[in-house]
């Protein structure tokens, strides 16, 4: 198989004792839109179908997410215009208590646990980028940004999240 | 002597902690909890600071964030801060302030010969003098007149601290932590709402940390244990609410000077805080006024409120006598505490009559309290020496320090920044709020109530409100202590008693704008507030006349003769109070300013000799070190490789789009101009779309993958606005269609393949795949499988040369294009970049983005025919409207330069040979290149009535170089206009 290169390959580590944040790859990220599919998704809250996450991102425009890198679209073929997209995002985990207050840094949404709960995500953006950010559990939240961009925003979170490094 | 000294015990500093900082470079001995200020007087030193015009001396006057006069520069070398207020300055160990506006020395200021010469610095000196109808008098002046006014001077380094901003909600923000805040914030809190309470100073408490009441202070403390114990209620210090904005969005901003924030371990000297919150409560207090009086900015004129902060806050006190002069009963709080304290007090009090049992409180301490006597003139050069009065008791009293007791003015400010005027309350001789927005309330002094329980009262009554509002019903309100009254207020107010010294009265300290001033903006018929502050710089200052406003247009009101409200104020708007640019940017500053868009292949870019160049967000690969080291040399090197060998450049920044569903092929062939339904499988088509008033939005090519699947590019710039134009015409005109799009931009990697020996190349990197002329002819397209992958191969070129575009899932692309590279490289085939690309595009005759500038009609760039005649497209209608057609529109040419000596640039403007070169010319140069295969400049431009004109010759001029340069019209196709290589 063709080797596969993050768009993060040249970061550093981010490393602290209360806060882990790094890239999680080997994902799959599938749209699939229909104007018809009746998927398990309300808005703002994720939904789950045959082991995926379903995120429900435009009125017909779902995301499935697997945890692995088999050929999802072959799988959701059937339920609607099907467009792989593992590639176009990279996914960064922000898990520790200081997780909320690093994403307050740049996201104007309200991180506070009890408006911000697990389960629920939201389209969004950060650093003049568009980002999904999906809670995860309490203390763990998992972000969604273009490949394109995820450099930058890597960096950005990482300088928003020195005050908690090592 | 020593006019002012430290108290032996008493104040909320920490004895137990000394803390050494530095003034006008000499040590300055304080504790903790003191202020720069409360330190300055503590060491007796009075005259601390010079005045902005006239250089007068002058001291600490108030206690608070509203300090006309202690302003200081802090910080040494980048981290130099000018202009801020000693009494919002925590006294911190290695603290370094200097004065400003004077030299040598704040003591000893030789700009003090201003002073002498004041009249010449009278609101409208300058105007009058310099603006005039001789303005290079002013542009001789005034360097030197802003060299002698003035205050601080910023440092020009780079800031070397560290900002930060956050995103915060909310349901009830509380602004002030008097007894009405801290009631407020206490009632809202017990419902379980979430509340921020945010304190400008370093303590919780307002009025109450100016008094020595233990009752008042035990209710003060267990209020500010129990707001710690909420879990749900946010307690900020040092943090100031900025501005007010639609929405229910307060800025507030948190300084942590005192916490010595270490940059590099990413710690904030600032923080911006955007609070959304549900509703909000005022209570923000009130700031005392000044008097106006003859030499009232004497060092050691004071607020009698700051008087008393003074003693009770910081143990700071008068040595032997202080004077007090007022008009309400609020001045003898401070009179009767100055009297505990062992300090002879004399209250000169406008009032002939004043409340029994006022007069009492103050006789039973031994103050002695003149009624109907006012201030006729303060005595003593660098500080007061002595006060002689007026009216009915007119004695001259040796003394320490005088209070000012004018009255209180309510801050207003939040309450207006949303545009609600406020309104002028008679009882109390001040502007109150004019009226709340929905969601938002007012407690305490800010609304006219000045006594303590009031406040507590009326603090609970808003903390339950908002905590309703936001949803929270049940909730104990705070009650005021039995023990409490509310103490009288009973203001008389005086705004422009008889001056019968001759010494300026100021009414703005900060400003040196006096009650002269006030009179001949009036005379001048500056009449109006607004008029007022721009003539005379009154609240222009960087305390925007917290002080001043009320006293200036009360005076204002009594020249016209009109009521105060008559008169009006001006405008509040945000910042509160001065904000430092570093908050305002935070973290967004260096390569944080904005974000940058790397293509997939960037690292491998960046391993291997590449220069970039920044292409909006992107970071283009702009040309290679193997051809040269400038632009110039490696650009011709690169595309010489492409027309006779093989190149390899990353378009991974095209805009890439899926289009899938049955109605995909009628969706496109609404959105081109040219026919896309009847597109083969596995062909590739160029094509053009308009916006709907018929002008070209972007170009691109794209491939037929199914009968229900596109794959459509589009130009790197318009990218964005293309995804965006489809998806509105998708959910907006045309929901019948069954149509689903997805950007696939930053999924899919592109690498274009080009020269004549791109054939090869492809054969020798995927032997598997048969890529011959059968299998993939021009415009053909088609997936295969390499190494477990797909990739889309795109026979088609930019470059004119016969090239292909592979196109691979994004993290695959630099293993593919390593790949490729090594497999080729028995060809030659190097890397070319952004420049070379652009070249070889201009020299096809390629339209791109410079020539797609939303400007240009389909006709314009030679497209025309291209256009469907008998079917709809976006656009249609409005293409033919009289002025699009119009025959001597700027439309696409090619241009050869005849003077092979010189250059063409970019941006030249068009001249017919016959022509004055002079205006706008008859078009000008989109694109230029020098051409390898003409071995002469060319160029694509925009000329009236295009290519009617060509073979005749024109003048490219370029003013900014003084050049003109004669060259030719010709085709913009300079190369193959047959297409053989393309086909080859």
């Amino acid at each position: 198989m063709l080797e596969r290169r993050s768009a993060l390959a040249a970061t550093l580590p981010y490393r602290s004792s209360i806060l882990q944040m790094g890239e999680m790859c080997c994902f799959s990220l599938c749209q699939v839109a229909s104007k018809e599919a009746a998927l398990p998704a309300k808005v703002g809250t994720a939904g789950e179908y045959k082991g995926c996450t379903v995120l429900r991102i435009g009125p017909s425009q779902f995301w499935f997410i697997a945890p692995h890198t088999d050929d999802l679209a072959a799988e959701l073929k059937g339920l609607g215009a099907v467009t792989p997209l593992s590639h176009s995002r990279v996914r960064i985990f922000l898990e520790g208590d200081p997780a909320r207050d690093v994403l307050a840094k740049g996201i104007p949404l309200d991180f506070h646990k009890s408006a911000f709960k697990p389960g629920m995500f939201a389209m969004t953006g950060l650093h003049h980028t568009p980002v999904l950010v999906h809670c995860v559990s309490e203390t763990r939240f998992e972000l969604y940004a273009l490949r394109t961009f995820a450099m930058s925003v890597w960096e950005w979170l990482a300088d928003a999240a020195l005050e908690f490094a090592d | 002597m020593t006019a002012f000294r430290r108290l032996p015990a008493g104040g909320r500093i920490d004895r137990a902690k000394p803390v050494t900082a530095s003034f006008d470079d000499k040590p300055l001995a304080g504790f903790s909890g003191d202020t720069l200020a409360s330190a300055l007087l503590a060491n007796g030193k009075l005259l601390i600071a010079r005045s902005f015009k006239y250089h007068r001396p002058r001291g600490v006057m108030t206690a608070g964030i509203e300090e006309p006069n202690a302003l200081f520069t802090l910080g040494e070398g980048a981290r130099t801060e000018p202009n801020i207020p000693g009494t919002m300055t925590d006294l911190i160990d290695g603290l370094v302030a200097r004065s400003q506006n004077a030299w040598p020395s704040a003591d000893f200021d030789l700009m003090a010969v201003n002073s002498l010469l004041s009249p010449l610095f009278q609101s409208g000196f300058y105007y009058k003098t310099f603006m005039g109808p001789t303005k290079r008098a002013w542009m001789f002046y005034e360097p030197f007149i802003r060299r002698a006014a003035g205050l601080g001077a910023a440092t020009t380094n780079a800031d070397p601290d560290r900002y930060d901003t956050r995103h915060e909600f909310c349901d009830v923000l509380v602004v002030g932590s008097g007894p009405a805040g801290l009631a407020a914030a206490l009632t809202a809190g017990r419902s379980g709402a979430r509340v921020v309470l945010a304190e400008q100073e370093s303590l919780f408490g307002g009025s109450l940390l100016a008094e020595a009441d233990e009752a008042n202070e035990s209710w003060r403390a267990s209020a500010v244990d129990e707001l710690t114990a909420l879990g749900n209620v946010i307690l900020r210090t040092r943090t100031t609410v900025q501005g007010l904005y639609d929405g229910n969005l307060a800025v507030l901003v948190e300084r942590r000077d005192h916490l010595n924030p270490h940059a590099a371990k990413g710690q904030p000297r600032q923080v911006l805080i955007s609070l959304r919150c549900k509703a909000i409560i005022h209570a923000t207090g009130a700031i005392e006024r000044p008097l106006v009086f003859s030499n009232n900015d004497r060092p050691g004129v004071m607020l009698a409120s700051a008087l008393r902060t003074y003693l009770n806050r910081f143990g700071v006190a008068p040595a032997k006598r202080a004077v007090i002069t007022t008009n309400n009963d609020t001045a003898y709080d401070a009179a009767i505490d100055l009297a505990r304290a062992g300090i002879a007090v004399t209250v000169a009090d406008h009032r002939t009559s004043i409340a029994a049992n006022v007069a009492a409180r103050a006789a039973a301490l031994g103050v002695a309290v003149f009624p109907g006597t006012g201030i006729a003139d303060v005595e003593g050069g660098k500080t007061v020496k002595r006060v002689k009065l007026s009216g009915a008791h007119a004695a001259t009293i040796d003394c320490d320090a005088l209070g000012m007791a004018g009255g209180w003015s309510p801050v207003v400010h939040l309450s207006s920044h949303g545009g609600i005027k406020p309104k002028y309350d008679e009882a109390i001789a001040a502007f109150v709020p004019g009226g709340f927005a929905p969601g938002h309330f007012g407690a305490g002094a800010v609304i006219g109530s000045f006594g303590f329980a009031t406040a507590i009262t009326e603090g609970a009554k808003a903390g339950a409100s908002a905590a309703s509002m936001a949803g929270f019903g049940k909730t104990r309100p705070v009650l005021a202590p039995e023990h409490v009254s509310d103490s009288t207020y009973s203001i008389l107010p005086v705004w422009t008693p008889p001056q019968t010294a001759k010494g300026k009265a100021f009414v703005d300290f900060q400003s040196d704008v006096t009650s002269q001033d006030i009179k001949s903006a009036h005379q001048e018929g500056y009449q109006s507030v607004e008029h007022l502050k721009r003539y005379t710089t009154l609240g222009m200052g960087t305390d925007q006349g917290k002080t001043s406003n009320i006293n200036a247009l009360a005076m204002m009101a009594g020249h016209r003769a009109i009521t105060i409200p008559e008169a009006g104020t001006t405008t509040f708007r945000p910042p509160y109070s001065p904000l430092t640019m570093g908050a305002i940017a935070g973290r967004g500053a260096g390569p944080h300013f904005r974000p940058r868009r790397l293509s997939p292949l960037h690292d491998w870019h960046k391993a291997n000799g590449c220069t970039f160049i920044e292409a909006g967000p992107w970071m283009r690969a702009w040309y290679y070190a193997w051809a040269g080291n400038s632009p110039e040399a490696a650009y011709v090197k690169e595309m010489e490789l492409v027309r006779k060998g093989v190149g390899l450049a990353d378009v991974s920044t095209l805009g890439k789009i899926d289009i899938q569903g049955p109605d995909a092929a009628e969706f496109l062939n609404r959105v081109y101009v040219n026919g896309f339904a009847k597109l083969p499988i596995g062909k590739v088509r160029y094509g053009i779309m308009l916006n709907d008033d018929g002008v070209v939005l972007d170009d691109g090519t794209t491939a037929r993958i199914s009968d229900t699947q596109f794959y459509l590019t589009t130009t790197t710039a318009q990218a964005g606005e293309v995804m965006s134009w489809l998806e509105y015409l998708l959910q907006c005109h045309w929901t019948d269609l069954d149509v689903q799009v997805a950007s696939l931009t930053d999924q899919w990697a592109g690498m274009a393949v080009s020269g004549p020996k791109a054939r090869e190349a492809l054969q020798l990197a995927f032997p598997d795949a048969d890529v011959s002329s059968a299998a993939l002819p021009h415009m053909g397209c088609r997936d295969i499988t390499f190494d477990g992958a797909t990739l889309r191969l795109l026979r088609m070129s930019f470059s004119g040369e016969l090239a292909y575009e592979i196109h691979v899932a994004a993290d695959h692309a630099i293993p593919l294009w390593e790949h490729i590279l090594k497999a080729a490289a028995p060809l030659g085939i190097k890397p070319y970049g952004l420049e070379a690309l652009a070249s070889l595009r201009i020299e096809k005759g390629h339209v791109a983005g410079l020539e797609l500038d939303h400007r240009n009609t389909l006709d314009d760039l030679g497209l025309g025919k291209m256009a469907g005649k008998d079917k709809a497209y976006v656009g249609k209608d409005l293409r033919f409207r009289e002025k699009l057609q119009a025959p001597e529109r700027w439309s696409l040419v090619g241009i050869e330069l005849m003077e092979p000596d010189k250059k063409l640039r970019g941006g030249s403007i068009l001249f017919s040979a016959s022509d004055e070169i002079k205006g706008h010319g008859r078009g000008y140069i989109t694109s230029v290149t020098w051409s390898t295969e003409l071995n002469k400049f060319i160029a694509l431009g925009l000329y009236q009535g295009g290519l009617k004109h060509e073979g005749e010759e024109i003048v490219c001029a370029f003013p900014l170089k003084n050049e003109q340069v004669k060259a030719k019209i010709v085709s913009p196709h300079f190369i193959d206009r047959e297409g053989t290589r393309l086909n080859a």
